[in-house]
């Protein structure tokens, strides 16, 4: 039994992400034709990673019914910890070629100074912070891009399941885990710079000589590939049984206890694993985006991330994929100066500042007039096929 | 007869409202028993503490054959030590296939890796064939369990009660909202498994209570008025006075 034909899903969204993939590859500029531009191609990568950590909304909210509003500060871990490895790889690589010129050849330890006070003197700090600690292996890096969200997820979700705390009370305590995170990262002295955040993400160590027209290729391939394999892994996990007993704790938690199942290793479990996914989707989306602040775990992003799911419909993998993709591309569309503002002689449309306007407008016509979300509207044209076969 | 479940003195107190008091019960196994009495009788209750959903102020719960108690376990380890509840009110997962709410429920590992690498042997096939035999919802497998009829649902909530094969089984009014037929069909089905399981009934209905024709208990006001056969209790004074003073 595979998990194609568990979810029918599965081969048309494989299908059709490696023809997008395709297609965004023959425009490259560095393996194409050059239609779409390296910055937009960017941006498809990154969106892909928006809707990696959408499909891990849907999962966590959709299907086990946990209505979590700090989702983004997982991601935002993720960033910071590929965003440390990065920039130390970086700036270690410029200190080395600035002081080759040296008439003495620095030490290790010299090197290491002087590449901290580079990294730190912003913040008015020259030493290593403990946090940096795996910052020069990459190997750990990968690691801890899956350890700190996780174990965050970890922790958190077991305090807050073991008390059985629920509901909108649950959503709360998440928004107050993501904005204390935020509120944390913008204390100058907690060796994470900051407001400044980590910026020169983009020039991955090794790869100087080769341009960002290729680089952003290959992120967009490798985001592609996460979004592609989460999403088989995803229709597999809730096709079966899991899924049965996941989507039973969100309609009805108490049956399911009394059928003899720890609710609460079940939500911490999809707690968990939706954190890690998160991550993952965030050390592949700061690369692209070439910068991380504080500002990107701001409790607005988990909402966002909430809206997104809820426009593409919950309950359904492809539509936390479709929303993603749509809000956050209208987003970058109208905010990213790209919509032409609409002069109405008294005052100016500017889409700026109207684009949250449109986008409650859009929240609640989703709301009222498809429920199921953009998602749900492909219900009607895969069950009404079926039917007119038969007559 | 060995005693399957002992309650002992055990008292609740909600706000103030003594839901629960002093209550004493015991089950053997095999054994069938109804439970009546009036609303606010302290029925579900009753259930709530024996399920580990509600903790008692004071007495002892005692399971099995080595007299575990069962206060100190969370509802699921309950369950998995064998006690399966149907609620008052059907509660099925609606959104649902017939048969992944019977899979759900079928006796096997319940952890989390276990149910993800779980796979439908041939065994548990012919077991979720053979229950929805027995709960008249063959034909209706691949049915989204929230469609089902109000009877079916209870009959479906049954199937999934004979799915996890408890020892003991806590039945809270099974006969609400069926038709005379399904009734005898449920009574049937009721007396079959207390031929090797302890099964305790709560019901509203005395015609349903006296075609079961088993042991009763009467609760008042949280503790146990009367018990013995339907006959000998419904000739008691109190349990006359207790009924006609509703």
């Amino acid at each position: 039994m595979s998990v194609f034909s568990r979810n029918r899903s599965v081969p048309i969204f494989i299908g059709l992400l490696t023809v997008f993939a395709l297609g965004v590859t023959i425009l490259s500029e560095a393996y194409g034709t050059g239609a779409l531009s390296v910055s937009f191609t960017k941006v498809l990568g990154m969106t892909l990673c928006l809707c990696l950590a959408a499909l891990a909304m849907d999962l966590v909210w959709g299907y086990c019914g946990i209505l979590s509003l700090g989702h983004f500060a997982f991601f935002g871990l993720g960033g910071y910890v590929i965003g440390m490895w990065l920039m130390t790889a970086r700036t270690d690589a410029v200190v080395r070629a600035n002081l080759a010129q040296a008439p003495i050849p620095p030490t290790e330890a010299e090197i290491s100074d002087a590449t901290a006070l580079q990294i730190f003197s912003v913040v008015g700090a020259e030493d290593w912070p403990w946090m940096w600690a795996a910052s020069d292996s990459l190997f750990l890096t990968l690691l801890l891009i899956v350890a700190v969200p996780g174990l965050l997820a970890l922790v958190f979700g077991w305090l807050a399941f073991r008390s059985r705390v629920t509901g909108v009370y649950l959503s709360i305590l998440t928004q107050a885990m993501t904005l204390a995170l935020s509120l944390y990262l913008f204390q100058n002295d907690t060796g994470l710079r900051g407001n400044n955040g980590l910026s020169g993400l983009q020039n991955i160590p090794g790869a100087g000589d080769i341009g960002q027209d290729r680089i952003s290729i290959w992120f967009f391939w490798a985001s592609a590939v996460a979004l592609g394999l989460s999403y088989v892994g995803a229709a597999w996990l809730v096709s079966g049984k899991f899924g049965s007993i996941i989507r039973g704790i969100r309609d009805d938690e108490q049956r399911v206890r009394f059928l003899g199942y720890r609710v609460e290793v079940y939500k911490l479990f999809v707690f968990t694993l939706t954190g890690i996914l998160c991550g993952i989707a965030g050390a592949l989306y700061y690369p692209q985006a070439g910068i991380i602040n504080p500002d990107e775990i701001a409790p607005i992003a988990s909402i966002y991330l909430a809206v997104w799911v809820a426009i593409g419909g919950r309950g359904r993998l492809y539509g936390a994929v479709i929303g993603a993709a749509v809000v956050s591309l209208l987003s970058t569309y109208f905010t990213g100066g790209r919509a032409p503002d609409i002069d109405l002689g008294a005052f100016t449309i500017e889409w700026v500042d109207w684009w949250p306007v449109l986008l409650g407008l859009g929240f609640v016509m989703v709301t009222l007039f498809a429920p199921k979300g953009l998602g749900g509207l492909v219900d009607y044209v895969v069950r009404k096929a079926p039917k007119e076969d038969r007559t | 007869m060995n005693s399957l479940l002992e309650v002992q003195g055990i008292s609740v107190t909600f706000d103030g409202f003594r839901a629960i008091n002093n209550l004493s019960f015991q089950i053997g196994l095999p054994e069938l028993r109804a439970v009546i009495g009036p609303n606010g009788a302290g029925k579900t209750t009753f259930m709530d503490i024996v399920t580990g959903k509600t903790r008692p102020d004071s007495g002892t719960v005692r399971w099995g054959e080595m007299g575990h108690s069962l206060l100190s376990m969370s509802e699921a380890q309950i369950a998995q030590a064998g006690i399966g509840r149907k609620f008052q009110r059907p509660t099925v997962f609606e959104d649902q296939s017939v048969r992944e709410n019977l899979r759900v429920a079928l006796k096997k590992p319940r952890g989390p890796l276990a149910a993800i690498m779980d796979r439908v042997t041939d065994e548990d096939r012919a077991r979720i064939a053979a229950i929805a035999a027995e709960i008249g919802l063959s034909d209706h497998l691949e049915m989204q369990a929230g469609i089902l009829s109000h009877g079916q649902k209870q009959w479906l909530e049954i199937g999934m009660l004979l799915a996890q094969d408890p020892r003991l089984l806590l039945v809270d009014e099974p006969a609400a909202g069926m038709t005379s037929e399904e009734r005898a069909h449920t009574t049937a089905l009721l007396k079959r498994l207390a031929e090797s399981h302890a099964v305790v009934v709560v019901e509203h209905d005395m015609e349903f209570v006296r075609r079961l024709d088993c042991r009763v208990t009467v609760l008042h006001e949280g503790s146990v008025l009367a018990e013995g056969t339907l006959d000998h209790v419904m000739a008691d004074q109190r349990v006359i006075e207790v009924y006609l003073g509703r």
